[in-house]
């Protein structure tokens, strides 16, 4: 079960069913995305396909039938909506090529492929297919719908696509799986009933033999809203935190002295091998990985540069592609890294995580107040950034709101001595609100509370114990709970339509989504699950892929819609 | 009994002490209250303080296998990196194209039809000639009663001395002298010309333009373009064809290279040095043609109106001179693999006398080469010919053949042949010398 499997076995299809000859990819904003997740332009062109085009974009090309393309043939890869519809249309009426083969990426409606018909009055029309991929496919175990502040239009038009997406990516895995949802939820119930209702109406398409039943299991961002307020130390989930990872794209231009050609950069662990073997490794194996790299590097550029006899040219000229592939590859990750790490000395992030993590996983209420209060005294030394201020008064807050002896008064007084905006203080508030109603918090941070005892008392026995990585999301116990056939059927109950079966069968696929949006540290974790589960197999997914920045205005927005 | 190494001090105590503050209480009931007292926080401790008794047991007895397995646990999650991932296979899709073609069929059904007719009056009206034209265009095609019609059916202007009704002589139909389009005899000759061919163009003298209206000339403009895509093949076309036919033989040579490489690279003796290094040669030739062909897309002339042309030149420009840059320049060098394979049987030699392994050859015999039968010239010299020279001379005539046609896996069986052919021949030999 491979997401980017899933998606690129798709587009394979999509391409090689209209035999050989030169082709245009016809696209609409979403789905460029969709594809350039995971095919780069050059790996796309090796297969013929030479023009990306997009239908909502300049389209209005009257000259339509006479600009001469009409020995291309087009590939159309649409989201089924109406705008779609009514531009392809328009297209099919005026064709700029000679043949069309249509996908769409979800279910159209009969209806609309009879309007699509009746346009194609020159008969270009030679295919129309609907294929499943409605996601953006991060990594193979992760997928997102790229929807901001899903709360916001939740009944209107997030849930409606949410809906979509999450069928879609059942329906390219070949899954039809019991759907549990997070009992104390609301919009996880609601989103439960609609998959089930879309499963029953397309039953022939969710026809699979199965070996074992696999499990989708809805969450709610708000079970778990610690995670996404920290800051990572492994490779992804920290450029997301401190660059931002959007589709796959980094936007470097801000950084002071950047090439124009390293403004904005691509990171792929389809395509760049040293991001694939660096992804999940901390900031520390990173720096020498990098080293490694940089000395390969140098020993290959010194041998180049003795080009002294014909066969030393020769040698270079059959070489010299790689070394360039090469050193572009260097070049980049040395900016992105060289950027993070005088970051992490700007904003003093190995004291801030530091308290971080103790704050998330031990109980040691005066010695944090006063860590919190040292960081955020403005006469200190050291100068912290006002979000990773903020951050930690809502994770005090968050931790000991129950707690006799609490001061979070008192920190909120410090922040706006400290000149700290009033969104900012305000979101606290709103933090507080959002975790209130619907989180068991105190299990958040109880439930591993005794694991924790127990490994703080053998600390010094184990001998390796990183600081910067003892918070363990709520994930993890979930899916240690799955894999053990136990999760509890009172907070998370199965729909209607499954209590002739076992509430916990052996399930070895499971696909986790939450609303809300999903971090790469959890996605860190359910790496870590695969390889030591490797009966089971699973997939996380959400609405969005957060940062703390994110995170916030998501929060801000969710309480602002009061849903 | 509990123990713990407190982080503080390095000597190890023992006794009843608190997990949280290590001070040592005597007794498991006074532990028990301290801890309700002082620690009451930790409320879910005190439902595992009796857990970690137990573990702490554990821990004594297995202290050291545990750390070891702690940390071998640590270590092989830093193992993150990619692994094998299976192939995955296409998920579910769903064809409309059925439903598609029926609806559409019906639909065009109706404009073919329609349009049929057209061009069959629009022959007809072509061979009209002589004075009393509009009274034939009349009997060809009925035209409208345009006394009910006040005003013009497309531009609603009304119809006065000034502003006369025209009929459209295709479909009959009225319009005003501006709404009307012209058709010139010429461009309807062609439309015509290339349904019929028998038809010659005898019409004699007339009139240059034939009035329709906009409907008609749509529906003559719209069949028209589909007949333009199917007959023209532009330039760039044929380029485009020829390089991917070069880049279809250029792959099967890299196929027949790649095993040659291996093969010589386990030291089998199947494939000829200089062989290899020939058809290395042979295709980086025709990598030079396929980067001679793209140049030539490269410079087709674009006019303005096309400005999505000289994207798709660059782009396929682009892709040629990648796919040579990855497949073609990392070919393997058949020297540097010879001096390999050298230096490879010069140590087995050293190790251990290998016997020759008896490999048996399974050479393909691909696709319809054969040598052409030469006739083999009578040598000079008046020895009478020995049937098997001369057949040893046929085979290296083949031999010279194969090589110079690049089918490399003919030579290998051919020079198999040879051997045998020779082997033959030299005992021949020696008999013929003890017989003698």
């Amino acid at each position: 079960m491979n997401v980017i499997g899933a998606v690129k076995a798709y587009i394979t299809k999509m391409i090689d069913e209209s035999d050989p000859g030169m082709k245009v990819l016809l696209m609409d904003k979403e789905t460029t995305s969709i594809i350039s997740m995971v095919y780069s332009q050059s790996e796309i062109q090796q297969k013929e396909v030479f023009l990306l085009e997009r239908i909502d974009l300049g389209g209005t090309n009257n000259s339509g039938s006479n600009s001469g393309l009409r020995y291309l043939k087009c590939l159309v890869f649409l989201r089924p909506t109406p705008q779609n519809i009514d531009l392809l249309s328009k297209e099919l009426r005026n064709p700029r090529y000679g043949f069309y083969y249509i996908y769409f990426s979800n279910i159209v409606a009969k209806a609309d492929v009879k309007i699509l018909a009746e346009n194609d009055e020159q008969e270009v029309v030679k295919e129309v297919q609907e294929l499943y991929m409605d996601y953006l496919a991060v990594n193979p175990h992760l997928f997102s719908f790229g929807l901001f502040n899903c709360m916001n239009n939740w009944k209107s038009s997030t849930l409606q696509k949410t809906v979509q997406g999450l069928a879609s990516v059942l329906l390219s895995l070949k899954k039809s799986p019991m759907i549990r949802y997070q009992a104390n939820s609301e919009v996880c119930h609601e989103l439960a009933q609609k998959i089930d209702g879309f499963i029953s109406n397309e039953s022939d398409l969710f026809k699979f033999g199965q070996a074992s039943q696999p499990l989708l299991l809805i969450l709610d961002r708000r079970c778990d809203p610690v995670t996404p307020l920290l800051n990572q130390w492994t490779y992804q989930a920290m450029v997301h935190e401190l660059l931002g990872i959007n589709n796959n794209r980094v936007n470097l231009s801000k950084v002071k002295g950047i090439s124009k050609e390293l403004a904005e950069i691509v990171l792929s662990a389809e395509q760049d091998s040293f991001y694939a073997i660096n992804i999940y490794l901390n900031f520390g194996e990173i720096g020498q990985n990098i080293k490694k790299l940089m000395e390969q590097f140098q020993e290959k550029a010194k041998s180049h540069q003795k080009v002294e006899s014909i066969a030393d040219m020769k040698a270079f000229v059959e070489t010299y592609p790689q070394f360039k592939k090469l050193s572009g590859n260097v070049f980049k990750h040395v900016t992105v890294v060289g950027e993070l790490s005088s970051m992490v000395s700007e904003y003093e992030l190995l004291d801030v995580s530091e308290i971080e993590q103790e704050i998330t996983s031990q109980s040691d209420h005066s010695s944090h107040l006063q860590s919190v209060r040292r960081l955020l005294n403005p006469t200190s030394q050291k100068k912290i950034r006002d979000l990773d201020a903020v951050k930690l008064v809502m994770l005090y807050a968050l931790h000991y709101r129950n707690h006799a002896s609490n001061d979070v008064r008192g920190l909120i007084k410090m922040l706006k001595k400290r000149n700290v905006s009033e969104y900012l203080i305000s979101s606290i508030d709103a933090v507080l609100r959002y975790a209130g109603r619907y989180a068991h918090t105190n299990e958040i941070f109880n439930v591993v509370e005794a694991v924790k005892i127990t490994k703080r008392l053998f600390k010094g026995l184990s001998g390796v114990d990183n600081v910067y990585t003892q918070h363990k999301p709520v994930l993890n116990e979930i899916l240690d709970e799955i894999a053990k056939g136990r999760l509890r059927e009172d907070l998370y109950p199965r729909l209607n339509g499954f209590t002739s079966q076992q509430i916990n069968p052996r399930s070895q696929d499971v696909i986790v989504f939450f609303i809300g949006g999903v971090t790469y540290e959890e996605s860190l974790s359910v790496h870590v699950f695969n390889k030591n589960n490797p009966g089971m197999r699973v997939i996380l997914g959400g609405t969005t892929i957060h940062n703390s920045k994110s995170f916030l205005e998501e929060v801000n927005e969710t309480i602002r819609a009061n849903v | 009994m509990a123990m713990a190494q407190s982080p503080l001090d390095t000597d190890i105590q023992e006794g009843f002490i608190c997990p949280v503050c290590y001070k040592d209480y005597r007794s498991s009931s006074n532990l028990f209250s301290h801890f309700v007292e002082l620690h009451s926080e930790e409320q879910d401790l005190l439902k595992s303080i009796k857990d970690l008794v137990g573990k702490a047991k554990k821990r004594i007895l297995k202290i050291d296998e545990k750390d070891l397995e702690l940390f071998k646990n640590e270590l092989s999650l830093q193992e993150f990196h990619w692994d094998y991932i299976e192939p995955q296979e296409p998920g579910v899709s769903r064809k409309h194209t059925d439903f598609f073609k029926i609806v559409r069929r019906e639909r065009l059904d109706h404009r073919t039809s329609e349009t049929n007719r057209l061009i069959i009056r629009l022959d007809k009206l072509l061979h009209i000639n002589g004075s009393d034209r509009k009274q034939q265009e009349q009997e060809l095609v009925t035209w409208l009663d345009g006394t009910a019609v006040s005003r013009c059916p497309s531009c609603a202007a009304t119809f006065n001395i000034t502003r006369r009704q025209h009929h459209c002589r295709l479909c009959g139909s009225v319009m005003c002298n501006l709404c009307s389009c012209f058709l010139s005899c010429d461009v309807a000759k062609m439309i015509v010309t290339n349904v019929y061919t028998d038809r010659d163009n005898s019409s004699s003298k007339v009139e240059d333009n034939i009035r329709l209206c906009t409907h008609c000339m749509n529906m003559l403009e719209s069949r028209n373009q589909v007949q333009m895509i199917q007959g023209n093949q532009p330039l760039i076309c044929q380029l485009y064809d020829r390089l991917q036919k070069t880049k279809i033989d250029l792959q099967e040579s890299i196929n027949l290279y790649e095993k040659m490489c291996n093969s010589l690279m386990s030291s089998e003796d199947t494939f000829h040095l200089k062989d290899a290094q020939s058809l290395r040669a042979s295709i980086a030739q025709q990598a030079e043609v396929l980067d001679i062909i793209s140049k030539q897309i490269m410079s087709i002339s674009s006019e303005d109106n096309q400005p999505k042309l000289s994207l798709l030149k660059n782009a396929i420009r682009q892709a040629t001179t990648r796919y040579i840059k990855e497949y073609l320049l990392v070919l393997p060098n058949p020297a540097e693999l010879d001096k390999m394979r050298k230096n490879r049987t010069i140590k087995h030699l050293q190790a251990v006398e290998l016997p020759k392994p008896v490999s048996l050859k399974k050479i393909a015999v691909t696709t319809g080469w054969s040598p052409e039968n030469l006739a083999v010239q009578q040598s000079v010299t008046d020895t009478p010919n020995d049937p098997l020279e001369e057949q040893i001379k046929i085979v290296q005539n083949y031999i010279e053949q194969a090589r110079s046609a690049n089918r490399y896996e003919e030579v290998v069986s051919l020079e198999e042949n040879l051997k045998f052919l020779k082997e033959a021949y030299r005992m021949n030999q020696i008999h013929s010398d003890i017989n003698v």
